[in-house]
C-alpha cells in the first residue's frame, strides 16, 4: 500500500488553487498595462485578457497534471514528504518563471511602444 | 478483480468534453471583438467567420481527445486495476490534453492578433515621410 493517492489528494487542489490565484493576479493587475499598450481600447483589452486567463488556466492545469502522472512510488512517510516538497517546488518555480516572463513581456512592449511614440513626436515639426 | 478501464473512460470523457466546451466558448466569445476589428464592424460576416472557426475548433479538439483516449500498456502480469493507476493515467491524459488545448488557444489568439494587425495596416494610410518645409 503506497501513499501516492494521499499525496495526489493534497497536491492537486493546493497547486490548482495556487495557479488560479496567480492567474487571477495577472488578469487583474495586468489590465492597466494592457490598456496602456492598446491605446485604452478597453473592449479589446478585456477580450484579450480573458483569452489569456483561460490559456493560463489550461497550461497550468496541464503541467500540474503531468507532474502528478510522473510521480514516483512513495512508501514511507519521509519519502512522502520529500517527494511532495520536491514536486511542489518544481511547480512553484515554473509558476514564478511564467510570472516573470509575463512581466518582462509587458515591460518590453511598453518600452518599445513608448520609444516609438517619442520617435514619432520628434519627427513632427 | 475487475479492471478499471471503464471507470477511467467514464471520468476522462466528460472532463475532456467540458474542458473543450469551456475553452471554445470563452475563446470565441472574446474573439468576436477581434473579428469585428478585422471585418471593420460588419457584424454578419464577423459572426459567421467566428462561428465557422468555432465549429472547426470543436471538431479538431474533440477528435484529438478521442484519439488519445485509449488506455494501453498493461498486460496479464500487470493488470490495470488499482485506483492509483487510474489517477495517474487520467492525470497524464487530461494534463497532456490541457496543454494541447492551451497551444491551440494561443495559436488562435496569434491568428486573431495577426489578422487585426493586417486589417489595421490596410485601413490606415501609410505614414508619410517628413519632407523639408518649403522655404518662403
Amino acid at each position: 500500500m503506497n501513499l501516492n493517492l494521499l499525496a495526489y489528494l493534497l497536491f492537486f487542489p493546493a497547486m490548482m488553487a495556487l495557479a488560479v490565484g496567480v492567474a487571477q493576479t495577472c488578469h487583474r493587475h495586468g489590465r492597466p498595462w494592457m490598456l496602456g499598450l492598446f491605446d485604452n481600447n478597453d473592449v479589446l483589452v478585456d477580450a484579450l485578457n480573458n483569452i489569456l486567463l483561460v490559456g493560463c488556466y489550461l497550461v497550468n492545469l496541464g503541467y500540474i497534471a503531468l507532474v502528478m502522472a510522473a510521480w514516483e512510488n512513495v512508501i514511507t512517510i519521509e519519502q512522502f514528504v520529500g517527494a511532495l516538497c520536491q514536486h511542489i517546488a518544481t511547480i512553484v518555480l515554473v509558476l514564478a518563471g511564467l510570472h516573470y516572463q509575463n512581466i518582462a513581456v509587458l515591460l518590453l512592449w511598453s518600452h518599445f511602444k513608448h520609444r516609438a511614440r517619442i520617435d514619432h513626436h520628434q519627427h513632427q515639426p | 478483480m475487475a479492471n478499471k478501464f471503464v471507470l477511467t473512460y467514464l471520468v476522462y470523457l466528460p472532463v475532456v468534453l467540458l474542458l473543450t466546451l469551456y475553452v471554445a466558448r470563452s475563446l470565441f466569445k472574446n474573439g468576436r471583438v477581434f473579428m469585428l476589428d478585422i471585418f471593420r464592424g460588419k457584424t454578419e460576416i464577423a459572426d459567421s467567420t467566428n462561428r465557422l472557426f468555432e465549429v472547426g475548433f470543436y471538431l479538431i479538439n474533440i477528435g484529438f481527445a478521442l484519439r488519445i483516449m485509449e488506455v494501453n500498456g498493461y498486460w496479464a502480469e500487470n493488470l490495470y486495476d488499482t485506483n492509483q493507476e487510474v489517477v495517474e493515467t487520467l492525470a497524464g491524459k487530461i494534463g497532456g490534453f490541457a496543454i494541447y488545448l492551451g497551444i491551440m488557444l494561443f495559436l488562435n489568439l496569434f491568428l486573431f492578433m495577426r489578422g487585426r494587425r493586417k486589417s489595421n495596416a490596410n485601413r490606415m494610410p501609410r505614414p508619410v515621410e517628413p519632407t523639408a518645409p518649403a522655404l518662403a
